[in-house]
């Protein structure tokens, strides 16, 4: 009787295992093979289409090339021009018209939008629906004056539903209070659309070419370039409107640029003819001066991120296009760490 | 008599032609139009031509199919009917020189020639000379050099060819020929036109389940027109002139995941003028001609390209060793291009010598200086020899040997092209050896022919274009060292009233890239993409009567997307298959019925990554001489 007593109460304790084993209970869940590390966006050879993403994981010491394909089956088949999480789902937007909807978890793949698009460019998710801003066709003189932001009614892709016509090259886009904010870059404005109505509600004029939005310190800033300045244009959350312009002098800067969201960004500059001698240079927006101009030099550099953990620079360098590239990782202050291999033309990171 | 002299100066070559009247058998009265033989001083070098039945079979398609399917040499084709370069001895597509006529057809702008717009009908004769070649050819012919060339004959009367084919896909081809020649003069006159809509289904792998699709913008249509003339002029001279007219309006097949909706227009007139005067012991040619190429790339970028071409050359026989020629060429070409316009001189120089000190030896030599706008290209010599290993009633076993240098003009958009030219780049220039064995074997009713060569080379001062900050420019960086082997079997043989043929080529190719472009650039040691290193092609024919039959494979081994070698595409095998039947009616009209079946197995398979390439497909040729 003993015995069956230690078998019955082993039997129980099994079962208690099993039954809180499988709780859906969603801090117990394994994380998913992407949701920490590194995710690098390659941006593909022009004509190649060749645009993946790599994952790099720090703990590992592992990259792991080609994560879309990996997962799917598939070639990405685009040039990967900007990956944006939200939801629970990870945006690959390609410039060659179309957009990807992966699990941010796995890669694995949910949608898709694959028809509609002309020269896709970034993406903003408010209220269920996607917003994905768009080049629209190259006139005879390779100019953009019907571009748009497309509307998809479904968070996991499916068909456009309408075509928001906007000031030529939409690039980054922002969600603020039913609002959708545009950086039309060769129109040289910040546009404002309204989600209710979804047309253009105004329209201003901005200095330098505005390219993406990004968050400091509670702060709403829009990034442009001109020849010898970087601009950060800050937004009033309320208004929408320009509340004040940060000028920094800059030689030659690109619109390659990160930040660390405690007030300072940096920025790849580029010397041009005839000797393309590439720079990183670091500037703090609070004193809205280049704290160093040449932290690191190079040449090829095509993306840049700051490791939100460490500090740590990760550069992206197209190595000419001829083959893969790879990520040059620094120390906060310029000092090589170690080179990763990278795909075709790394242009991003995303830390997680 | 004019007869010998085209046998004393370079032996007669009967070659396919244009119409259904040059047959398999062929009749050694009438005299064909003189043009200068190809092997005549190269000794110890490596040329093939292509067999008459396979240009024959590929009417209505272009060199690029024709050399993809049927030699060991690799094409890189952008999808069905567009874009299509090719890579001999592992070099790049602009390290082949083209020869239409003995005038050079590569694109001066580009620096190489697609050969996706050169469709069957503008030639007779397909040869190609492989290696290094720059000694004889000129620039551009690092990998090895194609010659095209139209063949003419006397004495024939009147001929009418008609033919028409339809295909899958929206394809179907017509082309119209008339010809006439009496004892002095001869004149042919053809028109065509090809057509394929190629909305064949492909699987998209860009899209998410990938679906099965039709390919939507691939249409390529083609319009054409040659003219030969020739006169034989008091029995030692002869005048012919050709002229090739061809347009192709295409759109451009985008790449998977691409919506582009690009149209290329293509316009190339084609002209040449020789006069031949034979000697017993000398012999003299000048030669006119120019080539002009149109490139319309979405209406708005318009490129021109003209080259006028002037040259002349003398051969004499000294005893029965020794052999020469000595030659001039002077190019004047005009460039308006979208971007720029610029004009070139070229002047060249050339003297090549044949010695046979015996019966079994065979060198020649070959010297060429080529100077543009005052700049000097490299000079180029070529030393070469074959030597009888065996000599036998039914076999002979040559050794083959060749040391040469070559070189590559920068193109003209290397050098002006805005943003981003170089005008002071250096010339690409080659060293190149190789080594093989060649043997024949014949009997009564057999025949087999087997050539091996193996060759090594080095390319330097490479042009790549690398980005510099907004735009890109071109750089004598890269250094490649190729290797490999060359192999080639023919057979025939009679059983009865049968009739069997094979015929393989192998290709192994090594080109291995030697130098960094960045510092932190991968791609030393690693083999050039899209450069397969094995290639091979089988084709065997069985015929009996007036019906005969083909099967034809090729297999292409695994390609390197990028400098890296990080990935590559899958090796791909297709099978092809036809049938012909050659039929008579009402006495004098004669003609043929053909079935192809092309991708036999409807492999799916790109030649460059996510280029979509048909299935299986479908051919049906008439064809009506009278």
């Amino acid at each position: 009787m003993r015995k069956f007593t230690q078998v019955f109460r082993f039997c129980l304790v099994g079962i208690a295992f099993l039954v809180f084993s499988c709780d859906n209970d969603p801090g117990e869940m394994p994380r998913g093979e992407f949701e920490g590390g590194i995710l690098i966006l390659n941006e593909g050879a022009f004509g190649a289409n060749d645009g993946e993403v790599f994952h790099f994981d720090p703990m590992l010491d592992a990259m792991n090339s080609d994560v879309f394909e990996g997962k799917n089956g598939r070639p990405f088949a685009g040039l990967l021009q900007d990956m944006v999480e939200a939801d629970g789902r990870i945006y690959l937007v390609a410039n060659t018209g179309k957009v990807e909807v992966v699990d941010a978890r796995d890669f694995s793949s949910i949608g898709a939008v694959s028809t509609g698009l002309d020269i896709s460019r970034s993406l903003a998710v408010a209220n269920q629906n996607l917003y994905i801003s768009d080049w629209g066709p190259y006139d005879e003189n390779f100019n953009s004056p019907d571009s748009y932001i497309a509307v998809v009614n479904d968070p996991n892709g499916g068909n456009i539903s309408r075509k928001i016509p906007v000031s030529s090259r939409p690039e980054g886009l922002y969600v603020q209070n039913g609002n959708l904010l545009v950086a039309c870059a060769a129109a040289g404005k910040l546009e404002v659309i309204s989600l209710n109505d979804q047309t253009v509600g105004s329209s201003v004029e901005v200095d330098g070419t505005p390219a993406r939005f990004f968050e400091d310190g509670g702060r709403l800033f829009l990034f442009a370039r001109g020849s010898d300045q970087v601009y950060f244009h800050e937004i009033n959350r309320g208004s929408l409107g320009i509340q004040q312009t940060i000028a920094v002098a800059l030689e030659q800067p690109t619109g390659i640029f990160s930040h660390d969201g405690q007030g300072n960004v940096w920025v790849v500059t580029s010397s041009g003819w005839p000797d393309y001698e590439d720079a990183i240079a670091k500037i703090t927006l609070n004193s809205a001066q280049v704290e160093q101009e040449a932290l690191y030099t190079g040449s090829g550099f095509y993306g840049l991120g700051i490791h939100p953990g460490n500090g740590q620079i990760y550069v992206g360098d197209n190595n000419g296009f001829q083959g893969n590239g790879i990520v040059i990782v620094l120390q906060p202050d310029g000092q090589l760490v170690r080179t990763l291999a990278a795909g075709r033309g790394p242009s991003g990171f995303r830390f997680r | 008599m004019p007869l010998l002299y085209v046998m004393l100066l370079g032996g007669l070559s009967f070659g396919n032609g244009f119409l259904p009247f040059d047959r398999d058998t062929v009749d050694l009265q009438p005299v064909e139009v003189y043009s200068p033989a190809l092997d005549k001083f190269t000794h110890g070098q490596t040329i093939r031509r292509l067999d008459r039945r396979d240009l024959a079979e590929f009417q209505g398609r272009s060199l690029g199919d024709l050399l993809q399917e049927r030699s060991g040499l690799f094409v890189r084709q952008y999808g069905a009917g567009m874009l299509a370069s090719i890579t001999m001895r592992g070099t790049s597509a602009g390290h082949t020189a083209l020869f239409w006529n003995g005038l050079p057809i590569n694109s001066p702008s580009l620096g190489q020639a697609d050969l996706s717009i050169l469709p069957m009908e503008g030639f007779d004769e397909a040869t190609v000379h492989f290696g290094s070649t720059g000694a004889l050819y000129g620039t551009d012919a690092i990998g090895g050099a194609i010659h095209l060339n139209k063949r003419l004959r006397f004495s024939q009367g009147h001929q009418v060819n008609l033919q028409q084919a339809l295909g899958s896909f929206g394809r179907h081809n017509t082309r119209m020929g008339h010809a006439y020649s009496n004892g002095r003069f001869s004149s042919r006159t053809g028109i065509y036109h090809n057509f394929a809509q190629n909305n064949f289904p492909f699987i998209n792998q860009a899209k998410i389940d990938t679906p099965t699709e039709r390919q939507n913008h691939a249409r390529v249509a083609q319009w054409g027109a040659t003219q030969d003339l020739a006169w034989q002029i008091a029995g030692k001279s002869q005048l012919s002139t050709s002229i090739w007219w061809n347009h192709t309006d295409r759109e451009i097949q985008p790449v998977m995941g691409s919506n582009t909706s690009d149209q290329q227009q293509d316009g190339n007139l084609r002209w040449v003028a020789d006069y031949h005067h034979f000697g017993q012991l000398f012999s003299w040619n000048a030669k006119t001609g120019l080539i002009r190429d149109e490139l319309i790339f979405n209406e708005a970028s318009r490129n021109l390209v003209t080259q006028y071409f002037m040259g002349g050359e003398a051969e004499g026989k000294f005893g029965e060793a020794w052999e020469t020629k000595s030659g001039v060429r002077f190019t004047l070409i005009e460039g308006k291009l979208s971007t720029y316009a610029a004009w070139e001189n070229r002047l060249e120089l050339y003297q090549s010598v044949n010695f046979r000190p015996g019966e079994r030896w065979g060198l020649s030599l070959n010297l060429r200086q080529l100077v543009y706008e005052g700049n000097w290209a490299p000079f180029t010599p070529a030393i070469s020899g074959t030597y009888a290993l065996l000599q036998t009633e039914s076999h002979q076993l040559d050794l083959q040997s060749a040391f040469s240098r070559s070189f590559k003009v920068p193109t003209l958009n290397d050098r002006f092209w805005v943003p981003g030219g170089i005008p002071d780049l250096e010339s690409e220039k080659s060293l190149s050896g190789e080594l093989g064995l060649k043997h024949l074997w014949t009997k009564s009713d057999f025949q087999w022919e087997t050539q091996v060569t193996y060759f090594q080379m080095k390319v330097d001062n490479w042009i790549i274009w690398l980005p510099n900050g907004s735009f890109w420019s071109p750089s004598n960086i890269r250094e490649v060292h190729n290797s490999g082997v060359e192999s080639f079997v023919k057979g025939s043989k009679s059983l009865g009233k049968w009739q069997i043929e094979a015929q393989a080529d192998y290709a192994w190719n090594r080109a291995i890239n030697r130098t960094n472009v960045t510092e932190n650039d991968r791609s030393q040691g690693k083999q050039l993409p899209y450069t397969p290193e094995h290639k091979f092609q089988v084709t065997g024919r069985l015929g009996r009567g007036s019906l005969s039959t083909y099967v034809n494979t090729h297999w292409v081994g695994e390609r390197f997307i990028a400098t890296d070698n990080v990935s590559k595409l899958s090796a791909y095998q297709l099978w092809n298959w036809g049938g012909t039947y050659a039929w008579t009616a009402f006495g004098k009209m004669k003609g043929d019925l053909g079935l192809q079946i092309n991708n036999l197995f409807n492999t799916d398979y790109q030649v460059l990554r996510l280029r979509a390439m048909p299935g299986r497909n479908y051919q049906i040729n008439l064809t009506i001489n009278l």
